[in-house]
């Protein structure tokens, strides 16, 4: 006989109810405080430079909406660079930019600076903080090191939510200060180089360089399922801008180098770049493109695709393949492969990173879960540089030469993280 | 994360870890130690974070928050949300027996086997700051009046024991069993397909605290324990157990001196085993009527 009819199974049913209502809600499990990511980037280009990239990336979460990370860099490029003289019928002699000792370009190679190696290292952080409910900010600082170059900045990132969180504005600015310490000297702009073993003038030892970069953007969540992202960033750069390695060939009637100057640029740059980024999940997959847009005052005009897919598999598998596209199409207005003779132009360089190309990447990411919300993958992918082979303009054995040789470079990518 | 032992036992590995002022164990049906070591800490970091987060002796956590707002309003967090949704549920399920306001009776009710019981006038001055009646909860919006407080430690073990087993199960198939100080869940069959064989401490004997009277097998779910067979007063032959009647202030008349409730979820199976002994002399018919499994020590 039940003493106390009043108390029926409901309670335990109630329980049951109350008990799944709170046993569901959010998982807000003990995340781990600390993050490690890590990467190892192995690059090579064909004939050319060779770079291997270590990066470690140590994040401490202090709270729920505070952190503060360190990342640590080093780079390691061996190689040849191409020095932006021109390739001749003859075999060339070129001083090297310490003036200690000469190298030879085979006659119709590509001059290549083969002294071209280098090791950098890089301290950043990043410190982020909320001020409010609906803002933040981050705060950044980056020193970096190459035996001829250092680098330093800090900056500053406030972002405010509004619109129910759907909308986040942010605004961010930086500044940096370079110093260049070129072997041998910065060296005279448009100077010409001079025969070994005299040595070439310079304009001092060392140079400087002044950066300064905003960031407008917004990011709004459009539905469910996308977020879109737009950015503009404005950067202005005063100083040393000129790459002291660099050199311009001055040729004759006949294309053929009379003499070889150092190159010189502006001493100011204005950047400008447009940034937009839309997010799409599809199920499980996630479809991540982008568009940039970049002009700046020295005439160079740039858009850039970038395309990617994850394909999740269940079991924290992925397959994410990834196409790049990046059209740079025009050049500086200072570019100029070759000089002719007579010409005294106030700027001039024949850097091809200054001039009009495309390059196009393909790319291919497999990713796998860890325990303990870690990640390792691998990354694989090929690049494709093209540009202008053979200038309309070239004179005499010059328009037999291939002044853009294509650049095919593969690069392998590791990558670990873990929590803990 | 110092404190965390794995040890060998029998056929499995047991992690072993001080949180929750209670011993607690993991054990893990495994062969490999590291194993053992990595679902411990899972164990042990999750018993560490709600602990951190609802322990009212933490002044960072957020019970100490809400107890020091002094009749502020207070807004939580989605997790403590939950929480106080299932105290409120509790509340109202017994008729105001159980309540996360009923903490302050700690200040004169003090269970240590001695005869102290407090003057009825001193339980009195109290009562006006118990009663979650009295409390504004709109989630998430909480509102005590000034002097009352929360005490969620009568769920808070039980949750944490869930909440353990739940970041286990999603981490790893091995078959654990999580016990924290007496309340316990088994994620599930062990490898060959065994349960986890529980005893029940045996209060005739405490001097023989391994000894138990009889046991039972635990292959999915939870058992959770009320009362404690060492912590009660006695005064002129009376009896008083740990089990306060949040209603009067005083300890429930007739109450068995522990009960081990069987149910899917530890929180469920605490829950309940407070519950029948808030009903005192029924606690047992409550049980019956509720239909779970039970061991009820008088």
């Amino acid at each position: 006989m039940q003493l106390k009819p009043k108390q029926t199974p409901s309670i335990r049913q109630a329980l049951t109810v109350a008990a799944c209502t709170l046993l569901s809600a959010p998982a807000v499990r003990a995340q781990g405080t600390w993050e490690l990511d890590s990467s190892l980037l192995f690059y090579s280009e064909q004939d050319r430079v060779r770079a291997i990239e270590p990066v470690v990336r140590l994040k401490k979460q202090i709270s729920e909406d505070e952190h503060f990370a360190l990342q640590f860099v080093a780079d390691s490029l061996t190689g040849a660079s191409p020095s932006g003289a021109v390739p001749t019928t003859t075999p060339q002699t070129f001083t090297s930019p310490s003036g200690n000792s000469t190298y030879n370009t085979p006659a119709n190679e590509i001059p290549l600076d083969p002294s071209f190696h280098d090791t950098r290292g890089a301290i950043s952080f990043d410190w982020g903080r909320p001020l409010s409910r609906e803002s933040r900010v981050v705060y950044q600082g980056h020193v970096s090191k190459e035996f001829d170059y250092l680098s330093t900045g800090v900056g500053a990132t406030l972002s405010w939510d509004f619109n129910q969180r759907n909308t986040t504005l942010a605004a961010g600015a930086s500044i940096g200060y370079d110093q260049v310490n070129p072997v041998g000297g910065a060296p005279v702009g448009l100077a010409p180089m001079p025969t070994f073993p005299t040595v070439k003038a310079t304009s001092g030892d060392s140079d400087t360089k002044q950066l300064a970069d905003l960031l407008l953007g917004v990011t709004q969540i459009i539905s469910r399922t996308t977020l879109m992202q737009l950015n503009y960033t404005y950067g202005k750069e005063s100083g040393y801008l000129t790459d002291p390695y660099k050199l311009v060939s001055v040729v004759d009637a006949g294309g053929n180098p009379v003499e070889t100057l150092y190159e010189k640029r502006p001493d100011t740059r204005a950047r400008n770049a447009l940034y937009w980024r839309t997010l799409s999940a599809f199920g499980k997959d996630r479809l991540d493109f982008s568009y940039r847009y970049y002009w700046d005052d020295w005439g160079l005009r740039a858009h850039t695709a970038d395309l990617r897919y994850r394909f999740e598999f269940g079991g924290g598998h992925y397959l994410e393949p990834q196409l790049r596209y990046s059209l740079q199409s025009q050049a500086a207005d200072f570019y100029r492969p070759f000089l002719r003779q007579g010409e005294s132009p106030q700027y001039a360089s024949a850097d091809y990173r200054l001039s009009e190309m495309t390059t196009s990447t393909i790319g291919l990411k497999y990713g796998v879960a860890t325990r303990r919300d870690g990640e390792f993958a691998v990354r694989v992918g090929y690049m494709l540089q093209t540009g202008e082979d053979h200038p309309a303009n070239a004179p005499g054995q010059l328009a037999n030469q291939d002044l853009f040789p294509d650049t095919k470079a593969l690069l392998f990518q590791v990558n670990y993280s873990l929590k803990f | 994360m110092t404190e965390l032992r794995v040890e060998r036992v029998a056929d499995y590995w047991v992690a072993r870890f001080q949180a929750m002022a209670s011993p607690c164990e993991v054990l893990v049906d495994t062969d490999d130690p590291t194993v053992a070591r990595r679902v411990g800490a899972i164990a042990y970091s999750e018993a560490l974070r709600v602990e951190r987060k609802f322990s009212r002796y933490r002044a960072d956590g957020v019970v100490a928050q809400i107890n020091a707002a002094n009749g502020a309003t207070v807004e939580v967090d989605e997790e403590t949300a939950a929480l106080l949704n299932y105290a409120d549920a509790c509340y109202r399920m017994s008729d105001g027996r159980f309540d996360v306001t009923s903490g302050i009776l700690r200040r004169v009710w003090r269970f240590d086997g001695s005869a102290r019981v407090p003057e009825s006038q001193a339980v009195q001055a109290l009562m006006p700051l118990i009663g979650w009646g009295r409390v504004s909860w709109q989630n998430p919006r909480l509102t005590l009046l000034p002097g009352m407080e929360i005490d969620l430690g009568g769920i808070g073990k039980e949750y944490a024991v869930d909440r353990a087993v739940g970041l286990i199960r999603a981490e790893s198939p091995a078959s654990v069993l999580v016990n924290f100080g007496g309340d316990l869940v088994s994620s599930g069959a062990r490898r060959d397909g065994r349960a986890w064989q529980i005893g029940i401490e045996n209060p005739a004997q405490l001097a023989n605290a391994n000894a138990s009277r009889g046991g039972f097998e635990l292959t999915r779910g939870a058992a959770a324990t009320s009362g404690d067979t060492r912590r009660y007063l006695l005064k002129d032959g009376q009896r008083y157990p740990h089990i306060l009647d949040a209603r009067t202030g005083w300890p429930v008349e007739g109450a068995p001196k522990s009960i081990t409730v069987l149910a899917p979820t530890c929180i469920e199976a605490g829950t309940l085993a407070t519950l029948a002994m808030l009903q005192g002399v029924q606690a047992e018919s409550f049980l019956d009527t509720q239909g779970v499994k039970y061991w009820c020590l008088r």
